[in-house]
């Protein structure tokens, strides 16, 4: 059943794409989100089913459960590589999609919020004149989204990855008409670029080592011909995987990829220009889906990343500074939808952190994260939405506020919102987030975990900087006594201490700027800026209904997939992650009761910060923000560091300056010769040009007096033979 | 008369029949009478082919001659219309209206001062309509149709 489970799900968004092109400007048109809704519901609910179904075999096949089918060959080339053995090896695409654990629940994901966006933004694109192309390049990448998520080969993957990063473009331009949303589609393009860059790269290199791109194994009669990169021949260790340098490759390759698409420094720049796009499109690529691909990838390919501490850390230190990065810019915009952009990056920078951990706490941590996201960052979208909808497409929050009694379903709905990404108990924030913290600090002290486990009475309220040390070298001579073989792994541990510090002080950075964003909005006089009109209003039920259900989820399901660690063990049987390596890492589940506390109280510290500052008068900030101190590091707080300024004077200018001198090359130098072998016959003829006078009598008497002397030379030279 | 002065007179008349019509050709710039004179050089090479064909005693001269004819023929019509169009455009069979078909930036020639020409009768000769007794307008009769 699960077979044509997972091939129905990407095919009804494919149709209702396929249908909305066809008959959406003539037929549909105002209709076209009927189709939408409808078949992403349909996928929903086969989503569910799939669900449900992996979580079935899960219990009853064990640990490592994976189900592929295979649709039709894609390619076959016999003999494309002799590997070191001698032995040739076949290039086999087919097309194949996978059921496992990380997959039903990306598909759950995925398709539950596009549905709800396709819903609120049936309200919110109503009267546009692209409403029909709107919901055409949505179903699109839904189609695109569940098949990345659940194609089983890393060609695939790639083909799906480009089509996801082409309706992001589409849609990003999807007002095209404005220069400002045709550039933010081109930006997010050619950095995209950048990134897809290295992950083909990395595929390459991928084929040359492992002679597959497969993700399973190809097995036909119960023999496997070809084992997969994660096919359960390697995971179970009768294959190797590839160490040292080219692993650190590979990875470093991967994670480029992950970085382009996931908005990771140096990559990031794009998400915040990408919010010129529809904020529906926000809400579901730039927020819960699309950029998610990234993380999604990396742990797919956590075997890769396991054979490369290198990388691993590489990977940690990436999403650490991301995340410390972001919180620093959205500290300081002014317009409410990069805020959340900004937040999006950290947030994601966040999930990187914790794959970066190379633990399978960690793995699950970002997963748990990513998925926890997914609800609250497309509900604060979505709720951003709702304001600019009501605002008549304002979205600078200087010129609005105290809209609480205005839009009172937008209000409770992105409070639920902001209290789930600042992390407060029992949202959903506050589990994922304390996940990736405790995943984080179990790799900086390694020791403390099973003290934690052993010694409950812990000191919950321990300042994590003065143990540092302390816990540093205790836990490197536990572990050099444990694991002998992985010594190098513990040279980072420093590095890990640190990137924990900075996800502590980043978590303060999303309460306070969450917060900020929010009182901003809502409390403070009533403002409504001129563009609205006189009828500044709440939202339609159509809109305010799919906030108040993403509202429930982002209160209730942190809570309900933490119950019993349930999501942890449903995740952990899929194959990537369900291999003997793994399990010799720390095994996810251990909440701690001292980080939950201590990063509770930096999320209330953030809270109440923002409301020291922002609530009421605002006099405290203006007089903060003219100190000498702190104007500077404000200036490039809201300048984003300068890093798009960078950027043009470092890459733009000089490949426009090279450019310029291929424009001229082209023009003067290989224009110049072609046009040179055309000006030869012109300027011979120019000389017999002004034999055409026009008189027929000249022309009769040159052909005589031609012939004459034809005839006399005739005479002359051949003897008049 | 032997076969070979016959040869020598008619060649000898077909060199004069080409040789007027080049010089014609040359030197007029009516087009009805380069026209005329391009067909008489055609004539005098027709002639000294047919010549030639019966010096031979070969029937390809004969055979070419028909096949001048027939192309001449076609010809005659073709340029004949043209002259015709020519002339309604440019109200009259000078040649030398038509230089503006030169090379750009080409000075035009200019005659010198030609006499006007004598103002000739103007009734044209015209067919009778058949059975009826024809509407004499005198508008029509006189008008021309060239």
């Amino acid at each position: 059943m699960s077979d044509n489970l997972i091939i129905l799900i990407p095919f009804f968004p494919l149709l209702a794409a396929i249908l909305i092109a066809i008959l959406g400007p003539k037929l549909l048109k105002e209709n076209s989100h009927y189709v939408t809704v409808l078949a992403f519901a349909a996928s929903f609910v086969c989503s569910l089913m799939l669900f449900f179904s992996v979580q079935g075999q899960v219990v009853e096949e064990g640990t490592s459960f994976e189900s592929v089918t295979t649709l039709w060959t894609w390619a076959a080339v016999d003999n494309a590589m002799i590997d070191a053995d001698g032995h040739s090896v076949p290039f086999l695409i087919d097309v194949t999609l996978r059921s496992d654990a990380l997959t039903s629940i990306m598909l759950c994901m995925v398709t539950f919020i596009a549905t709800l966006v396709a819903i609120f933004g049936a309200g919110y694109m109503h009267g546009d004149r692209g409403y029909w192309r709107f919901f055409a390049y949505v179903s699109l990448f839904v189609f695109s989204m569940t098949m990345l998520v659940s194609v089983s080969n890393f060609l695939l993957l790639f083909v799906f990855w480009e089509a996801v990063g082409l309706c992001s473009y589409l849609l990003i331009g999807f007002w095209y008409h404005k220069p400002e949303a045709s550039a933010a589609g081109k930006k997010a393009f050619l950095v995209n670029r950048v990134g897809d860059f290295g992950f083909a790269l990395a595929i390459f290199l991928i084929w040359i080592n492992y002679g597959t791109l497969n993700f399973h194994d190809y097995v036909v009669d119960g023999q496997v011909i070809i084992p997969g990169v994660f096919g359960q021949m390697r995971l179970g260790g009768a294959l190797p995987y590839v160490q040292g340098g080219m692993a650190t490759a590979i990875c470093l390759l991967l994670m480029l990829g992950a970085c382009g698409k996931s908005a990771q420094f140096p990559l990031h720049v794009w998400l915040p220009d990408a919010m010129e796009g529809p904020t529906p499109v926000s809400a579901l690529i730039h927020a819960a889906t699309m950029v998610t691909a990234g993380v999604y990838m990396v742990t797919r390919c956590t075997p890769l990343f396991h054979a490369s501490p290198d990388a691993q850390v590489t990977v940690a230190c990436i999403g650490g500074f991301t995340a410390l990065l972001a919180g620093l810019i959205a500290l300081t915009q002014h317009d409410l939808k990069r805020v959340l952009a900004y937040s999006t990056v950290s947030q994601l920078g966040y999930m990187f952190l914790a794959l970066g951990t190379g633990s399978l706490a960690g793995i699950v941590a970002g997963m748990f994260h990513l998925f926890t996201h997914a609800f609250f960052k497309a509900l604060l979208f979505l709720g951003s939405g709702s304001v600019m909808h009501a605002m008549g497409n304002v979205i600078d929050m200087r010129r609005f506020g105290g809209l609480r009694h205005l839009m009172p379903w937008t209000f409770r709905t992105f409070l639920v919102g902001c209290l789930a990404l600042a992390g407060i108990f029992p949202f959903a924030g506050f589990w994922s987030k304390d996940a990736i913290l405790a995943s984080v600090h179990d790799r900086a002290y390694p020791g403390a975990h099973s003290h934690d486990s052993q010694d409950s009475e812990h000191d919950a309220d321990h300042d994590a900087d003065q143990d540092a040390d302390d816990h540093a070298t205790h836990s490197v001579a536990l572990l050099s006594a444990d694991h002998a073989g992985s010594n190098q792994a513990d040279s980072y541990t420093n590095i890990y201490v640190w990137l924990y510090r900075s996800a502590c002080f980043t978590a303060f950075l999303t309460a306070f700027y969450t917060f900020r964003a929010f009182f901003l909005t809502f409390y403070g006089p009533q403002v409504i800026p001129d563009e609205s009109g006189h009828h500044a209003h709440e939202s339609p039920p159509m809109m305010w209904i799919p906030l108040a259900i993403l509202a429930i989820f982002a209160f209730l399901i942190g809570f309900v997939s933490e119950l019993d660690h349930k999501f942890a063990h449903l995740l952990t049987s899929t194959p990537s992650l369900a291999f003997a390596g793994m399990h010799d890492t720390m095994q996810p589940g251990g909440f701690h009761m001292d980080i939950a506390i201590s990063s509770s109280i930096i999320a209330v510290l953030g809270i109440a910060l923002a409301a020291f500052l922002y609530l009421g008068h605002q006099r405290e900030v203006e007089a903060i923000s003219k100190l000498k101190l702190v104007a500077p590091l404000r200036a490039l707080s809201l300048n984003k560091f300068y890093l798009d300024e960078i950027y043009t004077w470092a890459v733009v200018k000089p490949l426009e300056f090279l450019g310029i001198i291929y424009f001229w090359l082209d023009r003067w130098l290989v224009d110049g010769l072609v046009n040179l072998i055309g000006k030869v016959p012109v300027a011979l003829g120019s000389g017999f040009r002004y034999l055409q006078t026009g008189l027929l009598p000249f022309y009769s008497l040159s052909m005589v007096v031609a012939m004459l002397i034809l005839l006399f030379l005739g005479q002359v030279l051949w003897g008049g033979g | 008369m032997s076969e070979t002065a016959l040869l020598q007179n008619y060649l000898l008349v077909g060199s004069i029949l080409f040789a007027l019509g080049l010089t014609g050709f040359l030197i007029r710039r009516n087009l009805i009478v380069m026209f005329l004179c391009a067909e008489m050089m055609l004539q005098g090479v027709s002639l000294s082919l047919i010549a030639w064909g019966r010096y031979h005693n070969d029937w390809s001269g004969q055979m070419l001659v028909i096949f001048i004819i027939t192309v001449a023929a076609c010809e005659a019509g073709i340029a004949l219309a043209l002259v015709l169009a020519l002339c309604r455009k440019s109200g009259s069979l000078d040649i030398v209206n038509w230089q503006n078909v030169r090379e750009e930036g080409r000075m035009p020639y200019i005659d010198q001062e030609v006499p006007a020409e004598a103002m000739e009768s103007e009734a044209w000769p015209t067919l009778t309509p058949a059975g009826i007794e024809p509407a004499t307008d005198q508008q029509e009769l006189y008008r021309s149709n060239v």
